[in-house]
């Protein structure tokens, strides 16, 4: 979780003592840091005499992990003042590669806005593909896997980027998303899901968790809503914060929503309606359910989608390790329905961000 | 180099000849003849499909005589033309989305043969959202080139696909070929398979900027497969296709449009094509009567292109 930027001296020697107070506070609350972010420049900043101090910078945060015990740290490319990109960043990440083996991180690189008068446009690392092959030849220069990538949705986004195409491009190189929402025009760290028009989200988040589902990642979520939480106040800080740790468990339950699939050794549906369809067309061949069920009298004994569709009770019969799967937006109701018939290992389904999806609804659902 | 515009808002049909007159007097030698304005994109969304393209071919190349023949009175070559757009609508009946493939296309390639154009830029389909991936949704525009190249290669002309948007929440994100490395090995793939220059690039400036595009490394990859394209400009927000250097965003007021890499890329590769410009949403924001002068201006932009590309 990432809700609080600092601004810091320019004194790499100081940083130390400047979150000493953070990293202490952290370690008194029990909280592991799995990620940390060096710091960086803005994008719009005119400086161009920095990047020796974020060399130190950098080196200096390496340390900080390493006595942190904290695993990735995210390093920003350098971007300001230079001519050749490409060598100019080879230099500055492998002459961090000797801090980063002692203190056994591994550094993320990012993908990077470019500022053109004020207009964020694809910087550094935006391109999935090119970003792949520099880390690829990053790591082949360390003669270790030294380097990886942190994907920021925010920036994605800023970019119009397709993030299904981001994330199969980098596939197992990415160790890190940042999750953060933003209007697709201007910076900021938003809590995911709220940047809505029309009803309509402004973030790929369907391409995102389709990306992220394909290359089986189970790496670090980072929820970064500096923005949000600043916006918020204090009063209401602790259920904000507790929204957006289910915010963070919904996607990784989304981006692991086969994996539960694959958790019994058959399943039965509940629900045949537009959820059951979308399940059949994406999973049906790979995880064939025995049937559905539903508390549509009429339904009893039709076929839908291949499927028999039977009365609730005959959930009673199936196996000890079937999964019952509701294919119906009124979960919360069809489970408690279900409890109280003594179905057990009862699960939800999801068509909100399927592989794939028909062109049309079905207009007889009751959902 | 050769500057061009669309025909839309300024050639009408009633009296061809006094547009493209227009065209030639404010200093334009090329046009982009705008075929798409006979079928409107918002209505075969919403399955309201004219008769224009139902015609027989011989009377669409008589209704399209007069201006042919005006173009070459006024010195105006034919250089690019858009074909109709969509030419698919995920979710619309089987009817609609045959009569854009088997009707609107074929006939859009006899036009654009019978007015000697040598390019026409068709969008790519926009079903990543269904299909769940671009590489799925390329296939299926891929199926719709095929059923237009024969007819590309029989007369010599070069289709063009071009980088798009697709909306999310208003938010405009990238669309069908908006990746420069993919777009060129297709281009390369189809004009290996047919033995001929059938598939080629329209680079679009506004779209690449709503999208944050780079737009040098997007024209230096594409490189010569790049063959035409729209000029315009936005605020990286709405594809408003504005006048180049027209949006700011800063107290420098310096142009939030990466002009400078649109140059460099095209004096990179040794762009030779025409400079056309996809502007027609200006002329109706000035008022009528300054359309001549608006025509002058933009071309004087394309000037100033060449001027630094030459």
């Amino acid at each position: 979780m990432h809700i609080r930027r600092k601004k810091i001296v320019e004194k790499p020697q100081l940083l130390q003592e400047q979150i000493g107070d953070f990293l202490a506070k952290a370690k008194e609350s029990g909280f592991a840091m799995s990620v940390a972010r060096a710091p960086y420049l803005s994008w719009d900043t005119k400086r161009t005499n920095l990047n020796n101090t974020m060399q130190q910078l950098a080196e200096e945060s390496i340390k900080i992990c390493g006595q942190a015990g904290c695993r990735y740290i995210i390093i920003r490319s350098l971007f300001s003042g230079i001519s050749d990109i490409w060598e100019t960043n080879k230099q500055f990440f492998l002459g961090l590669v000797k801090t980063a083996r002692e203190n056994q991180v591994t550094i993320l690189l990012e993908n990077q806005c470019r500022n053109v008068s004020g207009h964020l446009v694809r910087g550094i690392c935006s391109d999935a593909q090119a970003a792949a092959e520099w880390i690829d030849r990053l790591n082949s220069e360390a003669g270790e896997e030294r380097f990886g990538f942190c994907l920021d949705t925010g920036v994605c986004n800023l970019c119009g980027q397709d993030m299904y195409e981001f994330t199969s491009a980098l596939g197992t190189r990415l160790k890190a998303v940042i999750l953060r929402d933003c209007d697709g025009h201007s910076e900021a760290s938003l809590l995911p899901f709220t940047c809505v028009s029309n009803g309509s989200v402004q973030t790929d988040w369907l391409g995102l968790i389709r990306g992220l589902r394909d290359i089986s990642f189970d790496g670090q979520l980072i929820m970064d809503f500096s923005d949000t939480a600043a916006g918020f106040s204090p009063l209401l800080r602790q259920q904000l914060i507790s929204l957006a740790k289910s915010v963070a468990d919904y996607f990784k339950w989304q981006i692991e929503i086969e994996a539960h699939l694959k958790k019994y050794s058959s399943i039965a549906l509940f629900g045949a309606g537009n959820m059951c369809r979308n399940y059949m067309k994406c999973y049906g061949e790979k995880y064939p359910p025995l049937f559905t069920c539903d508390n549509n009298k009429s339904l009893w004994g039709t076929s839908f989608c291949g499927l028999e569709v039977k009365p609730p009770e005959a959930l009673k019969s199936v196996s000890d390790d079937c999964g019952v799967y509701i294919c119906n937006i009124y979960y919360r109701e069809i489970e408690t329905q279900l409890k109280e018939m003594g179905i057990k290992n009862i699960e939800y389904f999801n068509d909100e961000y399927m592989p794939t999806f028909y062109f049309d609804r079905l207009e007889r659902d009751e959902e | 180099m050769k500057i061009g515009v669309q025909t839309k808002n300024v050639v009408k049909d009633s009296c061809p000849l006094e547009g493209f007159t227009m065209l030639k007097q404010v200093g334009f030698s090329c046009c982009d003849f705008s075929l798409d304005v006979y079928l409107k994109n918002f209505n075969v969304y919403q399955n309201r499909i004219n008769d224009f393209f139902s015609a027989p071919l011989d009377e669409m190349k008589e209704y399209f005589a007069p201006h042919k023949q005006a173009a070459q009175t006024a010195g105006i070559a034919i250089s690019q033309m858009h074909m109709p757009y969509p030419n698919y609508v995920p979710g619309g009946t089987d009817e609609l989305n045959e009569y854009l493939r088997s009707v609107v296309a074929p006939k859009s390639m006899e036009i654009c043969a019978f007015l000697e154009c040598p390019y026409i830029v068709v969008h790519g389909f926009k079903l990543s959202h269904y299909l769940g991936s671009e590489k799925a949704e390329w296939e299926k525009t891929s199926e719709f080139l095929d059923s237009i190249a024969p007819a590309a290669k029989k007369y010599g002309i070069t289709i063009c696909i071009e980088n798009l948007y697709t909306g999310l929440g208003g938010h405009i994100v990238e669309g069908p070929c908006c990746d420069a490395s993919k777009a060129s090995k297709r281009i390369d793939e189809f004009n290996e398979r047919y033995g001929a220059q059938v598939l080629g690039f329209c680079f679009d400036t506004g779209h690449a900027n709503l999208v944050g595009l780079d737009f040098e490394n997007f024209i230096t990859t594409l490189g010569p497969r790049l063959k035409v394209l729209h000029i315009h400009d936005n605020d990286g927000i709405s594809d408003l296709h504005q006048i180049p250097f027209t949006f700011t965003r800063t107290r420098e007021n310096t142009s939030s449009t990466d002009w400078d890499g649109f140059v460099k890329g095209l004096k990179g590769i040794g762009y030779k094509g025409v400079l056309s410009f996809e502007t027609a949403p200006v002329l109706t924001a000035f008022p009528n009567v300054m359309k001549a002068d608006v025509l002058g201006f933009i071309a004087n932009i394309g000037r100033y292109f060449t001027g630094i590309l030459l």
